[in-house]
Order: C-alpha cells, then sequence, then structure tokens
C-alpha cells in the first residue's frame, strides 16, 4: 500500500516536474538565448554568440547610424503613452459604467469592450487600414493610437473591473450616510480602492501597445514607423544584431517595470482576478 | 492593563467598557430627543412587496428593535429610513419633518453597518474623522472631537492603526465612534452584534445600551436574534412577509403573542390543539376541559400556546390536567427542561424546578397549567396558512 502511493507520488511529482521544466525551455529558453545573442562580438545574429561585447548595444545608441530605429522607438512610446492614457481613463469610466448597470446591458456592454481581445488582430489591422482609407484619412500617428486603443483598453476594464467587483458597496453607503455626496464618495473612497487595479491596466495597456504588431503592421507608414515593425525589417534585411540588442532592452524595461508594479500593485494577483 | 498590552491590542477581546460620557456631549442638544415616525410606508420590487403599510413611531431617547426572520422586511425599512431605498408609497418623519426627499447624506442617520464598512484605506482616527471632513468642519475641531470619540469607546491607543489590524470587536467600536461622529438624529444598528462572538457580544450589547441612555440616542436596531432584541431594546416590532406582525414592549410581546407567528418566533412555545366549543369552553383534543377564556374565539379547531414555564406536572389527575408521558430531563442551571408528549403523541416541552424530585424517563404523570398563566388562544390555521 505505502509503496504504491509512493510510486504514485513520485510520478505525479515527474509529470509535474517535467512540465515544469519544459515551460522553462519554451518560455525562459529564448529570452535567455537573445539576451546571449545581444552581446556577441560577430556581425551577424548567430547562437552560440562569437566573443563578447557591447559594441551592438554600443551602435544601437549612435544617435546617426541608429537615426531610423530611434524614430521607430520615438512613435512606439508617443503611441503607447497616449493610447494607454486614454485606455486608461475610458476603460475606468467603462467599468464603473457597467459595475452600475445590473443584468444583460452590463454583460452585452462587457462582452463589447473585451470583443477585441478575442477578434484576431490581423483582421482588424486590416479592417481599420480599410476604413480609416475610406475616410478619407492618410496614415499618422493619430491613427496608430486610435487603432491601439481599440486593443488595449479590454486590459484596462478588465483589471478595474476585478478591482470594482471586490469594492464592499457597504462602504458607498458608509459614505453617503456619514454625510459625503456621491463625487466626495467617488474621490475619498472608490478612486483609493480601485486605484491599484487602474495602475495595473495603465501597465498592462501600455506594454500591449508597445508590442503591438498586428495593428502597427497595417496602419503604419515609413513616416510612422513603429519600433516592432521596424525591428522585424531589419532581421529580414540584413539579420541586423542590433535586433538582438533591441531585445535585450524591451526584456530588461519590461522586467524592471514588472517589478516597479509588482511593488505597487501586486499586478500578478490582479491579473488572476 | 499594562501599557505593552494595550499597544499590541491585545485587551481588545477581553472586557471592553467605554470610558463615561464626556458632559459636552451629555449636554450637546443635537444628539438627543429626536423621534422618528414611518407612516403607511411600502416598498415594492416589480411583483415582490418588500414593506407593506409599515407604520410605526420611535420615541425620543427609545431603542426599537426590527426583529424578524431574512427576508421579513426588517434590512429594507431599514434602508429606507437610511435612504438607500426610495419608497414607493407612504412617509417617514424626523422630528415631524418629512424627509423622503433628502438623499443618504443629508439625512444625519448615523448607521453601524453588519460587517461595520470600515474604510480599509483609512486609519481608526481617519475612519471617525471623516464624515466630519466631509461636512468641512475645521480641522482643529475634527481633530478634538475624533479624539474624545476614540477616547469615549476606548480606542484612544489604537488611533493610527488600519481596520485590518483590528479585533472584530475593536472594529465595531470604531464603526459605533464613525457613526456617532456626526451626531445623528437617528442611529440605525443593522445586526451589529451578528459577526461577534458570544461573551464579548453580550458586553457589547451593554455598553451600546448604557452609551445610547447617556446620550439620549434614538436607535432602531434591526436583529434577527430576540435575545439581543430583549435585552437591548425598549420595544420590539417583530416584523414577517415586510409587515410589522406585533409591536410592543419585549415582555409584551413575550407574554401576550398578538399572532401565532410571534408566539412561535418569540421564545419556546408549546402548541397544543384544542376545540372551542358551543358554549365557549376549550377542550384539549383528548376531551380534556382547560380552565381558558376562549369567548374570544368562534367555535372550531383552536391552537393554545403555551410557554413551558406556564406548564407545570402533577402526581395525581385533577381538573384541567391531561396524562402525559416524560421523555429526556435536561437540567439548565436552575431549572431542569423535559421534553414529553401528550396521549395523541403531540411533543410538548416544560421546565421543572430543581429542587423537586426527578422523575424517571417514560413515566407517566399529569400536566397541567401553572397557576396564574396566561397561554394565547388562537383559531387553528389550514396548512396553507401556515
Amino acid at each position: 500500500m505505502a509503496r504504491r502511493r509512493s510510486a504514485s507520488e513520485l510520478s505525479y511529482g515527474l509529470v509535474i516536474g517535467s512540465l515544469a521544466a519544459l515551460a522553462l525551455v519554451v518560455l525562459v529558453g529564448p529570452i535567455l538565448i537573445v539576451l546571449a545573442t545581444s552581446f556577441t562580438d560577430s556581425r551577424s545574429i548567430r547562437f552560440p554568440p562569437q566573443g563578447f561585447s557591447f559594441r551592438w548595444y554600443e551602435l544601437l545608441l549612435d544617435e546617426v547610424r541608429s537615426r531610423q530605429i530611434h524614430r521607430a522607438v520615438g512613435n512606439t512610446l508617443h503611441v503607447a503613452v497616449v493610447a494607454a492614457g486614454l485606455a486608461t481613463l475610458g476603460g475606468t469610466a467603462a467599468a464603473l459604467g457597467i459595475s452600475r448597470v445590473a443584468g444583460k446591458a452590463g454583460r452585452l456592454a462587457d462582452a463589447l469592450f473585451m470583443s477585441p481581445l478575442v477578434l484576431p488582430g490581423l483582421a482588424f489591422g486590416l479592417a481599420a487600414l480599410m476604413y480609416f482609407t475610406l475616410l478619407g484619412f492618410r496614415p499618422s500617428l493619430e491613427l496608430i493610437i486610435a487603432g491601439h486603443l481599440v486593443v488595449v483598453t479590454p486590459f484596462v476594464l478588465r483589471t478595474v473591473g476585478a478591482s470594482l467587483s471586490q469594492l464592499d458597496p457597504a462602504l458607498l453607503d458608509a459614505s453617503r450616510s456619514l454625510g459625503a455626496g456621491p463625487v466626495h464618495t467617488f474621490r475619498r473612497v472608490t478612486l483609493p480602492l480601485i486605484a491599484p487595479g487602474i495602475a495595473a491596466g495603465a501597465f498592462l495597456a501600455f506594454m500591449a501597445s508597445v508590442d503591438n504588431v498586428p495593428v502597427s503592421l497595417f496602419l503604419s507608414s515609413a513616416r510612422t514607423d513603429m519600433l516592432p515593425i521596424r525591428m522585424w525589417g531589419m532581421m529580414e534585411s540584413t539579420l541586423d544584431v542590433r535586433v538582438a540588442a533591441v531585445s535585450g532592452t524591451l526584456i530588461l524595461v519590461a522586467f524592471l517595470l514588472m517589478l516597479v508594479m509588482e511593488r505597487l500593485t501586486g499586478l500578478t494577483r490582479r491579473m488572476r482576478g | 492593563m499594562a501599557w505593552w498590552l494595550r499597544k499590541a491590542g491585545i485587551e481588545g477581546e477581553t472586557r471592553v467598557q467605554f470610558r463615561p460620557v464626556p458632559p459636552a456631549m451629555t449636554e450637546a442638544a443635537s444628539l438627543r430627543g429626536h423621534t422618528l415616525d414611518v407612516l403607511g410606508l411600502g416598498v415594492r420590487y416589480g411583483a415582490f412587496t418588500a414593506l407593506d403599510n409599515v407604520g410605526l413611531s420611535v420615541r425620543a431617547g427609545e431603542v426599537l428593535a426590527l426583529l424578524g426572520p431574512s427576508g421579513c422586511g426588517k434590512t429594507t425599512l431599514l434602508r429606507t429610513v437610511a435612504g438607500f431605498v426610495r419608497q414607493t408609497a407612504g412617509r417617514v418623519l424626523i422630528d415631524g419633518a418629512g424627509i423622503d426627499d433628502l438623499p443618504p447624506n443629508r439625512r444625519r442617520v448615523g448607521i453601524v453597518f453588519q460587517n461595520y464598512a470600515l474604510f480599509p484605506h483609512m486609519t481608526v482616527a481617519e475612519n471617525v474623522a471623516y464624515g466630519l471632513k466631509a461636512r468641512r468642519e475645521a480641522a482643529p475641531r475634527i481633530a478634538a472631537r475624533v479624539a474624545e470619540l476614540l477616547e469615549m469607546v476606548q480606542l484612544g491607543a489604537l488611533r493610527d492603526r488600519r481596520p485590518a489590524q483590528l479585533s472584530g470587536g475593536q472594529q465595531q467600536r470604531v464603526a459605533l465612534a464613525r457613526a456617532l461622529a456626526i451626531e445623528p438624529s437617528i442611529l440605525l444598528l443593522d445586526e451589529p452584534f451578528a459577526a461577534l462572538d458570544r461573551s464579548l457580544r453580550l458586553d457589547m450589547q451593554i455598553e451600546i445600551k448604557r452609551l445610547q441612555r447617556q446620550l439620549g440616542l434614538t436607535a432602531i436596531l434591526v436583529t434577527h436574534d430576540q435575545d439581543e432584541a430583549m435585552s437591548v431594546a425598549d420595544r420590539i416590532a417583530v416584523m414577517r412577509r415586510g409587515r410589522i406582525e406585533q409591536l410592543g414592549a419585549p415582555v409584551e410581546v413575550y407574554d401576550q403573542p398578538a399572532t401565532l407567528f410571534v408566539a412561535g418566533f418569540i421564545g419556546t412555545t408549546n402548541r397544543l390543539p384544542c376545540t372551542v366549543d358551543g358554549m365557549a369552553r376549550l377542550r384539549l383534543a383528548d376531551g380534556t376541559p382547560l380552565p381558558v377564556p376562549a369567548g374570544a374565539l368562534p367555535p372550531g379547531p383552536a391552537l393554545l400556546t403555551v410557554r413551558p414555564e406556564q406548564l407545570e406536572l402533577r402526581d395525581e389527575a385533577g381538573p384541567g390536567c391531561f396524562p402525559v408521558e416524560l421523555g429526556l430531563a435536561l437540567p439548565l442551571g436552575g431549572q431542569t427542561v423535559r421534553e414529553a408528549r401528550l396521549a395523541d403523541g403531540t411533543p410538548i416541552r416544560l421546565t421543572e424546578p430543581r429542587l423537586g424530585a426527578i422523575r424517571d424517563l417514560g413515566a407517566r404523570a399529569f400536566c397541567g397549567l401553572a397557576p396564574g398563566a396566561r397561554p394565547a388562544l388562537f383559531p387553528r390555521p389550514t396548512p396553507e396558512e401556515e
């Protein structure tokens, strides 16, 4: 009996352990490879890297020779900041509205706002391009912002909605009974209690905009180059090692932001909710 | 108590006695002498009637308990008075003036919520100060008042704690101080003791009662616990299905239940099936005539509700006595609760004094009404009415 149980425990541990190892290999492996490659001394992307140097990072920082990359980074940050900012405002307002509308109408509005997460990004990118062209718009950063806004708002709606569902309605009643009007109640009770959810949503929306490919692919042009598109272009034409250096930088920045957000808001807890 | 114990908050769940109310507060006219009148109040949600023509008056300085099973409308009544629920009929008056059109934040009704509803992101002192800040009182006045209230509920040492760092009893005291800070004209207590353990509950009931007396507060207590209603309230309104079944002093509600439901809901009661005959005499199902006036009822089946202490056991048959078979005896302190069965199998409970000889399980004896007992008599309901 004891022997059999220990055997089943062993096989259980073995399965879980190998799954974990597989996940590590698949998820973390590529990141380590790209990081290692970015420090290569050779002139092309190849693994294992030849020698060790910072030359590709230095080249990446070179204002003249990496001008196009810098412009793409500028565009990407501009779009991400504006899109995430608008998405935070709109998503929070939408979540507040949906939390107050009970029943079918609320669920329908929620489903509509969340649909961009389900809709294939490529289909939406193409549709947005055709639609904007039809309306007579020329490619511009504003159009990309509009496109990104649609696909990053669901992140804010989700995290703020989760915060609101954990907000005890008795707290709002208590505030009202103590003489506070709706505005005072919102500022002093609702907002502080859902602030971590808003911050988490803003962070997720920002990151989703930074590495969005499908929408940018259709809506960007030579003038409004976006970083992911530029990286793909460099990779396709020249196997430029700076692509690895850009990836390394992105990984580092995302990791640091993640640490900050975890500290501030318990991000991973919120994403589970 | 040692300072370090107090600092660690360990004194929380032991006996707490509130400080005497500061003279400035007892003299404040604002807390004293407010009345609440509810006139013909009705609340409907679609086809569901939550409150049906409810009327009651709470006198100045009185505690009125709303007692009833869950879903009886007592919480709806409380929320309507507070302004969270808009009535479909009737009026609510404080000091004779209608407050129906005021939003909850302008009614000056203090509430202690069931789960206390303390603001988790604020300290104890900030929670108590909340209502005063919302009213834009001057900062020095707020500080003085918060200190005074925290001192009164013995929480001065914990003023910078967050609610999550407090015990249940401490949280309740913060909730009470916070509600009193706005000098409410009416205090609403929504099952405030439900989350406390038994020994602490009694302490808090006594302390809140004492405080209410000293301040002259008018209060409504919502509860489903009849002992709590009995011990804290001056009068009890027993509610069922959105209506008030009976409103009266605790003793009155216990001794003279107006309806069969009240008789069954308050205290323990025996229901003896009887018949009223054409001569307005009451007979038990086995034919024993009972010395209970039945003139108020038409002839036909009836139910006599008798408290356990209104019955007594005798060894010999006598007038008004019926035979019973004795069951288990449960010694509860000064009395023994005895289970028994009538000849037709109806189970009853009665109390015996502990000093008497203990009768055996399964023995036969006779049971009759104790001298002076005034049991309540009702027409026997049909199964649908129950």
